[in-house]
């Protein structure tokens, strides 16, 4: 139960940080206007994408599957960030 | 719950995710509604703490021009000045500075000053409605602890509105079934009629107050599209680039006329002045408009030479995104609320508070079993329930009377008022534990009560500007002041006098408590 509700408070964080950061860089910033709404949209809207994976994970019966979508979705998205760099 | 829960739905799980989340954060979310709630009145609160300031509306180049003059004489060399300017809702011009080395002797307080005169404000030492509003996102607890604390907090209030509502239907369902155990019927109907009524204010509250610290809590997008967050924030929000000071030194312009500049370029009256590098030949002045009756929060400000008086720049049309946190960030600040909306505000926080409140009180009341000794965590549940629902408030009322109380000229009262709410909260929650627990909600909703009804008594014993001259003055604000702690003193003694009733355990009463579940 302890490591159910570390998940969903902790990682479920690191998966709305990661799914914001990755949102931010993919989104297309043809000029600065565009930069600042691919950067601002994700900021405003990661609270729904980590109150969902949170409740999730005190839903989800499979604790294997819970941490393995979170932390490993949240591992995933970093070492995708860390290859694409900060965009130029 | 794994085993029984993979049988169960998702309304099941929600409300067992509703009820933890709900009772953990419940007893902070509490003080944070409450605070919060009476930060919608801010302004207010510092006036009615500061009752020997009387003073008139002030054009905002006087009072700029005031400040400046005062700033000039006592930190010719500071690195930058902030000014923020008296408006229809507050009294003083407040300055901060960023002196050039730091000076331990010198309190990082900001200072009020007399907007016509420029000189310090002589009113007693006060945090005023500064010392709420703090605590509602800062807690009393060392930066940035409690800040994330209270983001915490928010996110499981976030995660409880939307389980609850998931929960919701089923409970819809039961009323029509009505097999609830008899006790609890009446908290889990006032939970339902304050949450079920509040639900827009409160899922735009939470969402909105995390947006208020997004920049804390989630700037890493960022990370991925800048090299720096200085250089979003100059995109994004067009903050002009810093310059550094030349070190050649040039007296600074005239302030009146670019304010006077800057309202016309703006369309609106001036609320904040920054000063970057006064007295120096790269001095930059920027002047922020007040958006009144706009719901963005975002200022629009101007830039000018501060050596020239040169106009320079002026922050353009921000992107969707920008604008977006700024209404969010205002709708759940309300300084553009008027009177009549502001009250509506106050109104639903407190329904905000009732929620929180009766939700703590359900969980309590789930878990009792008539006849059983109850269980350990389930007297901790109880007495942290009193010590915050009845003792919190209690605290609240002995701050704002510690501000009547303490003497105003007496050297470090202002932390002395903040103590005062501290230790009279804490000493009640310590001493209630030797009471009975329903006789210590009777005994401390008496108390609270007590406190709430003396603050208008109090200042009119301490200060000329009581109930009958206020009225007779037509000063609104010490008059709706007097009469709200009033108000709120007569809803606990109501509290005290409903919780002095006996349980409800006979079966006439309750079959009482049933009956509108039919209508």
């Amino acid at each position: 139960m302890a490591w159910r509700w570390i998940t969903a408070i902790l990682g479920g964080y690191a998966f709305a940080v990661a799914a914001a950061m990755l949102t931010a860089r993919l989104l297309p910033a043809p000029d600065a206007t565009a930069r600042v709404e691919a950067t601002g949209w994700p900021m405003i809207l990661s609270f729904l994408v980590y109150a969902g994976i949170g409740l999730w994970a005190l839903h989800e019966v499979r604790l294997g599957r819970v941490s393995a979508v979170i932390w490993g979705g949240a591992i995933v998205m970093a070492v995708t960030l860390k290859l694409l760099g900060v965009r130029p | 719950m794994s085993a029984a829960a993979a049988r169960r739905g998702l309304r099941q799980t929600m409300a067992w995710a509703h009820g933890w989340l709900g009772l953990i954060a419940g007893w902070i979310l509490f003080t944070m509604f409450l605070t919060g709630t009476s930060a919608y009145f801010r302004p207010e609160i510092t006036r009615w703490m500061q009752p020997e300031i009387r003073a008139e509306a002030t054009p905002p180049a006087q009072a700029a021009d005031s400040a400046v003059r005062y700033l000039s004489r006592v930190g010719p060399d500071d690195l930058q000045w902030y000014i923020y300017l008296p408006d229809a809702r507050t009294v003083a011009t407040r300055i901060f500075r960023i002196p050039a080395k730091p000076d331990p002797k010198m309190r990082g307080d900001e200072l009020d000053l007399d907007p016509v005169s420029g000189a310090p404000l002589t009113a007693r030492e006060t945090k005023g409605g500064e010392q709420f509003y703090r605590f509602h996102f800062q807690l009393q607890l060392p930066h940035p602890w409690g800040r994330w604390l209270a983001g915490l907090c928010a996110m499981a209030m976030l995660g409880a509105i939307i389980s609850g509502v998931i929960t919701h239907k089923r409970i819809f369902a039961d009323f029509f079934t009505l097999r609830w155990n008899k006790g609890q019927r009446s908290w889990l109907d006032a939970h339902n009629v304050s949450a079920v009524l509040g639900l827009p204010y409160h899922a735009m509250i939470t969402y909105t107050g995390l947006i208020t610290l997004v920049t804390m809590y989630m700037p890493w997008p960022v990370l991925m599209n800048y090299a720096s967050p200085a250089q979003f924030m100059q995109t994004a929000y067009g903050t002009p680039a810093d310059v550094p000071a030349s070190g050649i030194r040039r007296p600074l312009v005239a302030i009146a006329p670019l304010v006077r500049d800057a309202e016309q370029r703006l369309g609106g009256p001036a609320t904040r002045v920054i000063v970057q590098n006064p007295g120096d030949a790269a001095a930059r002045i920027t002047i922020a408009q007040a958006k009144r009756g706009a719901i963005n929060s975002r200022t629009p400000i101007a830039t000018y030479d501060g050596a020239t008086g040169r106009f320079l720049s002026r922050s353009g049309d921000a992107a969707v995104a920008i604008d977006t946190a700024g209404v969010m960030l205002g709708l759940h600040l309300a300084t553009f609320a008027g009177p009549a909306l502001r009250w509506a505000y106050f109104v639903m926080g407190l329904t905000g508070a009732a929620m929180v409140g009766t939700g703590l009180l359900l969980w309590t009341a789930k878990r009792r079993k008539p006849g059983t000794a109850p269980f350990f965590g389930l007297k901790l549940a109880e007495r942290l329930n009193i010590a915050v629902i009845a003792a919190f408030p209690a605290g609240m009322a002995a701050y704002l009377l510690a501000n009547r109380l303490i003497p105003a000229t007496l050297e470090g009262r202002a932390d002395m008022e903040v103590s005062a709410m501290f230790w009279t909260w804490g000493l009640l929650a310590l001493a209630q534990l030797g009471l009975p627990a329903r006789r210590a909600w009777t005994v401390l909703f008496a108390i609270a009560a007590a406190f709430w009804t003396a603050i208008p008594v109090v200042n009119a014993l301490t200060t000329a500007r009581w109930l009958i001259p206020s009225l007779l003055d037509g000063d609104q604000l010490f008059v709706a002041f007097d009469l709200s702690c009033l108000a709120i003193g007569i809803g606990f003694a109501a509290a005290a006098r409903i919780s002095a009733r006996p349980a409800p355990k006979t079966p006439g009463r309750s079959r009482r408590t049933m009956e509108p579940a039919h209508a």
